[in-house]
Parts: C-alpha cells; structure tokens; sequence
C-alpha cells in the first residue's frame, strides 16, 4: 500500500479533487500522479506538491495547506483513508461509497452530499446543505452546522457535538443512551482525530429527513 | 492404571462431529448477561430432545467484548448446519432479544457466517438500522440496531459456524450419590476453566447416561442398564458390588485437544477425592467404536500422550 501526500500550492481559483480518491492513486508514481489531469487545462503538479511513501500497510491519502478552494475532496471514495489537514471546500466527501475521510479544518456546503457508506469526520465547522441526500454512513461533525442540515438525508448517521437549529422536517425523539455508541467510538480510538477523546453515550435523537424517507438520525451528543 | 486409589478403565469415549458457533453476550452488568446467556442455553443438554447443545463458555471483561460492557460468551453445538441456524435464530429471538440491556456479537470467525441478528432485524417493522463499523483490525462488521421497549437492541448480523466435537465423556463411580456428585463438582469446576468447551447437562452433569435403542420400538435410546446400581445381577451390568451410583460428564468442544484437555483436568479432579471418598472407577461411554469417529482413550489422555 502506500501513503500520499499531496501539499497544496497557493490558488486563487476552485479546485476540483474528485480525481484525487484513494482508488485513482493507488499504485502510481509521483509522476504519474502529478501528470493527472484536474481539469482540461490543468495537472495535479501545477497546484499540488506530491510525495509518495510505499513503505506503509495501508492506503492513505492526506491533503496539507488546503483550503476552502479545495472542492469534492473524498469524492466517491471506495477504500482507505483520507486526512484533510486544513480546510476543504464544497462537496467533501460527497458520494463517499467506503473508507474513512478525516477534515481537521472546516468544509464547506454539501459535506456528506449522497454519501452511501463510510465515516466522514469533521473536526471543524461545516457549510449549508451538510448530508444532503445522505443515503447511509456516519458524518461527524465536532464544530456548528448551519442551514438546511440533513436536507433530504435518507438513511445513516450525523453525529454532532453542538446542537444545531431546529428544523421542520425533522422529529426531536429524545435524549437517549445508546450502546452502539460504544463500538462506534471504539473505532474512533484508532484514528487520529479528535474524534478518538468522545465517550458520552448519551445523545439527544432527531429522526427525519421527513420531507423524504425519513429513516435517517441526528445525534447531539450530551 | 490408578490414580489416588481410583481405577481408570481401559477404555474410551466416542464423540461425534458437529457444527459450532460462539456468540458473545454483554448486558448492563454481568447479572443480566448471565440472565440472557442461562435462557439462550437452556433447554439445550441435548441434542436427542433440544436441537442443541449449548452453554456458558466462560465471563467477559469490558475489554473483551465488542462494546466495552461486561458479558459472557455461549457455545452452541448441533448435529448439523440447518438445526444450528434455526436454534440459534429461535434462541437468538426469544432469549437475547427479550432481555433487558442484552447485545449479542459474534464469537468466531469463519468462512461460514451465519445468521446472528440478520433476520431478527424484521422485528423492527422497518425502523431498524444498520450501522457499518470497522473493528480493531479494521475489518467492517454489520450491526442492527432494533428499536424495543427498553432503548434499542444491538445485534452484530452474522457469527462464524465452525466444525466441532461433541460427546466426549467420562462417567465417575463411587459407593454413594453424595461422594459421586462432590466428585463430579470438583470436576466440573476444574473443566470450567478451559475455553472452547461446554458441559452442555444440568450443572454439567448427567445422571441419566444412554444406550443406543430400547425394547419399546419407538424409542431409539433408553437407560444405560449396565451403569445402573439398582439393576445389578438383574442385568449384564458393569457395575461391581461396591458401586451405589454413576454419574456422567459429557463435554463438547472446537477441537480433539480442548475436549482432551478438559477431560484430563476433570478426571484427576474427580480422582483428587480418591478411594477413601468412595470414588473408585473412572469409565467412559461408547458404542463400540463404529459410530463416532473420535475416540477419547482415557488411559493415554490422562498419561499427557493423547492431549
């Protein structure tokens, strides 16, 4: 396997890094990586710096100096792990489909969007629209949300560490004590994220989005 | 050969192949672990009249199970794949969901996974949720969290079936109940202590050992005769006159050597009452050797050669 870092170079204009999943750069060179194209006119070499370590057991991709012109990072993600090591712009980990996508910074709109499997952690704030259509998985979040949060969410998990507004379209349950809590915070202990120091298994339950299926939940931890 | 004044027969137990599966039950505390794995491995000492033979293994701290509660984990054992599936989804229903604060997870890996909560899901008329979450080894596992009355049940969705051994035994002889069934205790409570078998009979002990067929066409076991005091001279009995009671330690296990391991720690417990406690003959049940292909020699088990 092998550990990719991809330290980003200063832009004043959108990124977009959905090229840049675990699965697309598992196994290339530096070289190969850096001649990936982002956009018609544009190569991965031209806004990032990339370093490649294949002496490590698993696929890991980590982000540096990235920021909220860095969008679609952890798109359609289906293996291994992806650290955001500053912010990340708009879709992050949008149609993530398996693995884990750790953002130390804040993310912008659509965080989550039509994500299917997986665990999208975020340390920081997140934008409008967080889990939109989410269809199963778990997203957290450890900072505050803001509008329109789980709109249209179908199924899977929000974890949240501050209550966010409420919202018509989704049913307060509830504080409750729920034990997979445990296991699931068992699996934080092994990432490096702030995530790992969360233990309260009480939470306070939303179920919604009702304006559609309804079969998702926000969980508030108390 | 004799230990402590006991006799040990020259002689064997034969013990069947089986199908197996561990699951690990954790509660609120270890008193309601207890009350969720002793219904989910009652009703299950044999497999004659049970569908399984069940038991509690041994207790679980909270570092070893999935959620970090207090638990213990269960053995089941049934002649085939399909009984074992059923009784376990049967058992899995009415003992495990039912009970306060209970969770059930997987207790072996196999490549034979097999139903664990994956149909119980339904009980949650649609409101019941799966959780993916990898394990310390980063393995994704596949829970179900079922809405019930008291929060919610969690449930891993499969356990690992493995091939198994059971009917191993050895039956202890002495000149009254009371010596026997102390000596039986001592047994038990030393087999308890190793993993991956079960003493599957009431306290892990049987007073009503078998035999193969009956006078009564309809019945294909009946008492053991020739191990039964009261029949002595009425029957071809194995029995000398000394001997006022017999009583049997039946134990099933995932492997020859468990069971071996179990057997000889049992039997040198017996033994340690010795002859002046009434004990005085160690034996063991079998069919002559033509039914189950395991044989457990008592002599070379207690010698070290067979363990």
């Amino acid at each position: 396997m092998s550990h990719i870092v991809l330290t980003a170079k200063p832009v004043s204009r959108q990124i977009d890094c959905r090229a840049l999943s675990p699965q697309a750069l598992q196994g290339k060179t530096v070289s190969e990586i850096t001649a990936i194209k982002l956009t018609k006119h544009s190569t991965v070499g031209e806004v990032f710096e990339v370093s490649v370590d294949n002496s490590v057991e698993t696929l890991k991709v980590t982000f540096k100096n990235t920021d909220s012109q860095h969008a679609y990072i952890g798109f359609g993600m289906t293996t291994g792990q992806v650290i955001v090591e500053g912010d990340a712009g708009d879709f992050l980990g949008a149609q993530l489909q398996n693995g884990v996508l750790i953002c130390k910074g804040n993310a912008g709109a659509r965080a989550g969007d039509r994500m299917r499997r997986g665990m999208l952690l975020i340390e920081g704030n997140v934008g409008d629209y967080c889990a939109s259509d989410m269809m199963a998985g778990t997203l957290g979040v450890l900072g505050t949300t803001s509008a329109y949060l789980g709109y249209g969410m179908k199924r899977g998990t929000l974890l949240l560490a501050k209550t966010p507004a409420a919202q018509a379209t989704w049913i307060d349950c509830g504080p409750h004590k729920l034990p997979f809590l445990n296991i699931l915070y068992k699996s934080f202990k092994l990432l490096d994220s702030r995530f790992a120091e969360i233990s309260s298994l009480r939470v306070h339950r939303w179920m919604g989005d009702m304006g559609g299926l309804g079969k998702a939940e926000i969980l508030v931890i108390q | 050969m004799v230990i402590n004044g006991v006799e040990i027969d020259d002689t064997f137990a034969e013990a069947f192949n089986m199908r197996a599966t561990r699951v690990l039950i954790t509660a609120q505390n270890l008193r309601w672990a207890y009350n969720a794995a002793n219904a989910m491995t009652g009703f299950a000492t044999s497999v004659i009249g049970c569908g399984v033979e069940a038991g509690i293994e041994r207790e679980l701290t909270e570092n070893e199970t999935p959620d970090g509660r207090p638990g213990v984990s269960v053995l089941l054992f049934a002649m085939g794949s399909k009984v074992l599936m059923q009784q376990l989804e049967t058992r899995m229903g009415q003992c495990i969901l039912t009970c306060p604060t209970a969770a059930a997870f997987a207790g072996i890996e196999s490549e034979d996974m097999i139903s664990l909560g994956k149909h119980l899901r339904f009980f949650g008329d649609g409101n019941q949720i799966s959780k993916q979450i990898p394990n310390a080894e980063g393995k994704l596992k596949r829970y179900w969290r079922i809405p019930v009355m008291d929060g919610e049940f969690l449930t891993e969705e499969t356990t690992g079936m493995v091939r198994a051994i059971g009917g191993g035994n050895f039956l202890v002889l002495g000149t009254s109940q009371a010596q026997v069934l102390t000596a039986c205790e001592a047994a038990i409570d030393a087999m308890r202590t190793f993993p991956n078998v079960i003493m599957p009979f009431p306290g892990g002990v049987v007073r009503s050992g078998s035999k193969v067929g009956s006078k009564y066409p309809k019945m294909f076991a009946s008492t053991n005769d020739a191990f039964c005091p009261t029949l002595k001279g009425a029957v071809k009995s194995e029995l000398d006159p000394r001997v006022e009671s017999v009583m049997e330690i039946v134990v099933n296990g995932l492997a020859f050597e468990d069971i071996a391991a179990s057997m000889k720690a049992g039997i040198e417990a017996a033994c340690g009452l010795g002859k002046e406690n009434g004990i005085l003959r160690i034996s063991a049940g079998n069919y002559g050797g033509k039914l189950g292909p395991h044989h457990f020699k008592l002599r070379p088990i207690l010698s070290g050669e067979a363990v």
